[in-house]
């Protein structure tokens, strides 16, 4: 009797220690995989602005604020030094920027080659290696649900092989996965940095061989970049070309002549910062009015209605531009270029599509007779519904998140296309858009053409992703949900 | 319930729906951390003028008899003055001015959508799993993913050079000549030649913002369609012996319309968040462009006017479709509550 329970019992640690095969051989390989890369993972934990949260309590709170910054400083002491570790991936290891010099090849690139076939080299690694990982950690799934899940099936595994099967699902996984890669690996996956291209180009060189000087030069990176431009008729650097300064530029220059790439890169990070706070914001509110609206029906779904109601009938993108100027000299704007504050206030505004989608299912679950069972058994409003109420909405609300996440993205794109939110030099795609709007017709087409394209895609995979979760999750629902979904996917008209 | 005191609830619902756009509108302008008053007069104002300023918007008096005054201000429809788009002149003259721009290219925004997106979707239905049913699905999914303001910039590219994309068909003079973009002239519109040259100059900008509707009422249009007819009543129908126009038009038709009534009234949000952006890229200056320059130049008053009416415009839309559904699905009212 005893040895039973203990079985039933038993948690992943015992599991674990009874059989340590499988997760060994697992394990290795992910620490592995995890160590060549740790300071390029740190390097991205601390790209995040922490002095700012850190600073607003230490000011907040006198004295505890104090000891607080000054733990939070030794965390980041730490994190730099991590950081600083030399990774697998980095810039260092394969050089791309260099200069040719007639007679003698390539100088300062990786092994002497072409910066073109350098950076692209670095690219291909890099997006090898992201794919390595994740289907690593995939594997770390199965490897969990065959060895030492206690269960031997639930019903996520169902929605799991579903989705296994769903290839356009799958696609839109893929290309979602290509951005986030882009935007966690941007400082490497630019031909440079967006420090020295974008952010401070006076304050870095770039060395070049001058022909009719007949030797090697050094000027700075704005003046290189005054002479690369990409405006039309007066000079243009294309995709996939070389500029004068043999620099390489996979899809050509800026009319200011910084690097589109770079840009696009750094800017993958904005937009889906922007969207996936968004998101969890608008997620959250709307997940836990459902919750609260569904046990206690009656006035608090009411006002959950008219509230929802209130809210979309202030057209959003209206609002935020109102918003937007109204808040721009205050503190909340400085938070990452103004990202955060577009990010809180999209999330603000979308709950109200997301919450009527799963206003549905969840009145229905509520009214099983497993809620009523633990309400008799004297269980807490708040356990029952995080605990039996919650699993079941959530898997709803996730298809809809997918959707308007893309919105998200398109909203805040069409913002900085009006010269609002993500505060320039800070990059953000619907600025390059405007940028090269006035120069669409001429030879500068990609300008506007390929941020378009990256948009459109980012967007287009998470909206497969959601058609392939919604699929999954139930198979009888084959094609279209609600309107009111639809709807909120299609980003208030940006 | 019946079904009209369901419907007289929600018009009641809409009160407290219109009070509290209006209150977050008047919090954000006038308790905000931007003072009206110095937005306005920008880097004219000096301690005197804005002190003028504030006596002119009732801004020294407390902030909850400022906030009583604009709600009353705006049920009542005193929209009060524009200070700096056009300075003194009525906000309701002002927005009179650029409205009917908007109003033309929104209407054929709704109207545009309506006439592709909708036969495209049925066709679609009526040929499930054929070349065309999956061009026309895949090219709904791709078009709805693409922003509007970039649709827009793409567009005037390829009409702009016409005669190079569209193999020799030359837009700009086609049936009327006009230019690509610009704001039409809409004097003496009721004129045919006036009315087809204003239509002409506003089809793209239209169309662009009733794309994203366009794919939407496809799809759905698409699903509607296929429920019904494999539904039984459709089935029995064909029992009947009743012929293959009259099922698709009589028994198809209206009830795979019931799904698209939301979609059609969630235009109206797209179109007013959108031609802010549209209208921008196409040089229009309607309603959107104005709210815009409103609020970039520090015309707080009128933008707050304007943010009412569109929450007015977006309300009775709603209304009106909970009205259309009323009519048109005698079932409303039996199933849900709210």
């Amino acid at each position: 009797m005893p040895s039973e329970t203990d079985q039933v019992d038993s948690t992943l640690v015992q599991r674990i220690r009874q059989n340590p095969t499988p997760a060994l051989r697992w394990g290795v390989v992910m620490a592995a995989l995890v160590l060549v890369e740790l300071g390029a993972l740190a390097g991205t934990v601390m790209s995040i602005p922490w002095d700012v949260p850190v600073n607003a309590v230490a000011n907040a709170v006198p004295v505890l604020g104090d000891v607080f910054a000054s733990v939070a400083s030794v965390f980041a002491a730490a994190g730099d030094a991590v950081a600083n570790l030399p990774t697998l991936l980095s810039r260092e290891l394969i050089p791309n920027r260099g200069y040719h010099v007639p007679g003698e090849g390539w100088q300062n690139t990786f092994m002497g080659l072409e910066p073109k076939y350098a950076w692209l080299l670095r690219v291909v690694l890099v997006y090898v290696y992201a794919f390595v990982f994740l289907y690593w950690a995939w594997r770390g799934y199965l490897v969990f649900r065959r060895h030492y899940r206690y269960a031997d099936w639930t019903p996520t595994d169902d929605i799991v092989d579903r989705f296994r099967g769903h290839t356009w699902g799958q696609f839109g996984l893929v290309l979602v996965a290509v951005f986030l890669v882009m935007a966690a690996f941007a400082p490497t996956v630019s031909p440079v940095t967006q420090e020295t291209n974008i952010m401070q180009p006076y304050g870095h060189n770039v060395t070049y061989y001058d022909a009719e000087a007949g030797g090697v030069q050094t000027v700075t990176v704005g003046t290189a970049n005054l002479n690369s431009q990409s405006s039309g008729q007066q000079g243009n650097v294309g995709p996939w070309t070389y500029d004068s300064y043999d620099r390489f530029h996979p899809a050509g220059t800026l009319p200011s002549g910084k690097d589109l790439f770079v840009f696009l890169a750094y800017g993958a990070r904005i937009s889906l910062f922007i969207g996936i706070i968004a998101s969890a914001i608008a997620g959250g509110i709307a997940l836990a009015l459902a919750l609260l609206t569904s046990y206690y029906k009656g006035l608090a779904d009411m006002t959950a209605v008219v509230m929802s109601d209130a809210f979309s009938a202030m057209p959003r993108l209206l609002v935020l531009i109102m918003l937007v100027f109204v808040l721009r000299d205050t503190w909340i704007m400085q938070i990452y270029s103004g990202a955060f504050l577009l990010a809180l206030l999209f999330g603000i505004w979308g709950w109200m599509g997301l919450w009527r989608s799963i206003r549905g299912p969840s009145l229905q679950i509520v009214e099983n007779e497993w809620i009523t069972a633990s309400e008799g058994f004297g269980e807490k409003p708040r356990r029952i519904v995080s605990k039996h109420v919650a699993p079941f909405v959530f898997s709803y609300l996730l298809i809809y998140l997918s959707m308007s996440l893309g919105g998200y993205i398109i909203g805040a794109a069409g913002l900085s296309f009006l010269g609002l939110g993500v505060t320039a030099p800070t990059p953000e795609w619907g600025r390059a858009i405007s940028m090269g709007q006035g120069l669409i017709t001429t030879q500068s087409w990609h300008i506007s053409i390929i941020p378009g394209v990256a948009i459109t895609l980012l967007v287009l995979g998470f909206n497969a992703f959601g058609d392939g979760v919604r699929d999954a999750l139930d198979p009888k629902a084959g094609g279209d949900g609600d309107a009111s979904g639809e709807a909120a996917a299609a980003g208030g008209g940006a | 319930m019946s079904r009209w005191t369901y419907f007289a609830k929600r018009l009641v619902l809409a009160i407290p729906v219109i009070l509290f756009g209006t209150s977050l509108t008047f919090f954000i302008i006038y308790a905000g951390p931007v003072d009206p008053a110095s937005a306005i007069l920008g880097q004219k104002a000096t301690p005197e003028r804005i002190r003028q300023v504030h006596e002119q918007l009732g801004l020294n008096q407390p902030l909850w008899e400022q906030y009583v005054d604009f709600i009353v201000d705006m049920f009542t429809f005193k929209l009060g003055n524009s200070w700096v788009v056009q300075p003194n002149t009525p906000a309701y003259e002002v927005i009179m001015n650029f409205a009917p721009r908007t109003i033309l290219m929104g209407a054929w925004a709704v109207l545009l959508p309506l006439f592709i997106g909708i036969p495209l979707g049925f066709y679609a239905g009526l040929n499930p799993n054929t070349l065309g049913d999956y061009s026309a699905s895949f090219g709904g999914i791709v078009w709805r993913a693409m922003p509007n303001f970039w649709l827009a910039v793409m567009l005037m590219m390829v009409l702009s050079q016409s005669e190079k994309f569209l193999l020799g068909f030359d837009w700009e003079n086609f049936i009327v000549s006009t230019n690509v973009a610009g704001a039409p002239d809409m004097s003496n519109i009721w004129n045919f030649h006036n009315f087809l040259k204003a239509s002409k100059l506003i089809l793209p900008a239209s169309l662009v913002l009733g794309s994203a509707s366009m794919g939407n009422e496809m799809r759905i249009g698409r699903t509607a369609f296929l429920e019904v007819k494999n539904s039984n009543y459709v089935e029995m129908a064909r029992a009947k012996g009743l012929p293959g126009r009259t099922i698709v038009w009589k028994h198809i038709f209206r009830n795979a319309l019931i799904p698209l009534i939301p979609v059609i009234t969630a235009e109206a949000t797209v179109l007013v968040g959108g031609s802010v952006l549209v209208e921008t890229v196409f040089g229009i200056n309607g309603i959107g462009w104005l709210f815009f320059n409103a609020v970039m130049n520090g015309d707080l008053p009128l933008s707050g006017a304007l943010m009412f009416l569109f929450i007015l415009l977006l309300v009775g839309l709603n209304i009106l479709q909970d009205f259309l559904y009323t009519v048109v699905d005698p079932r409303v009212g039996f199933e849900s509550e709210g």
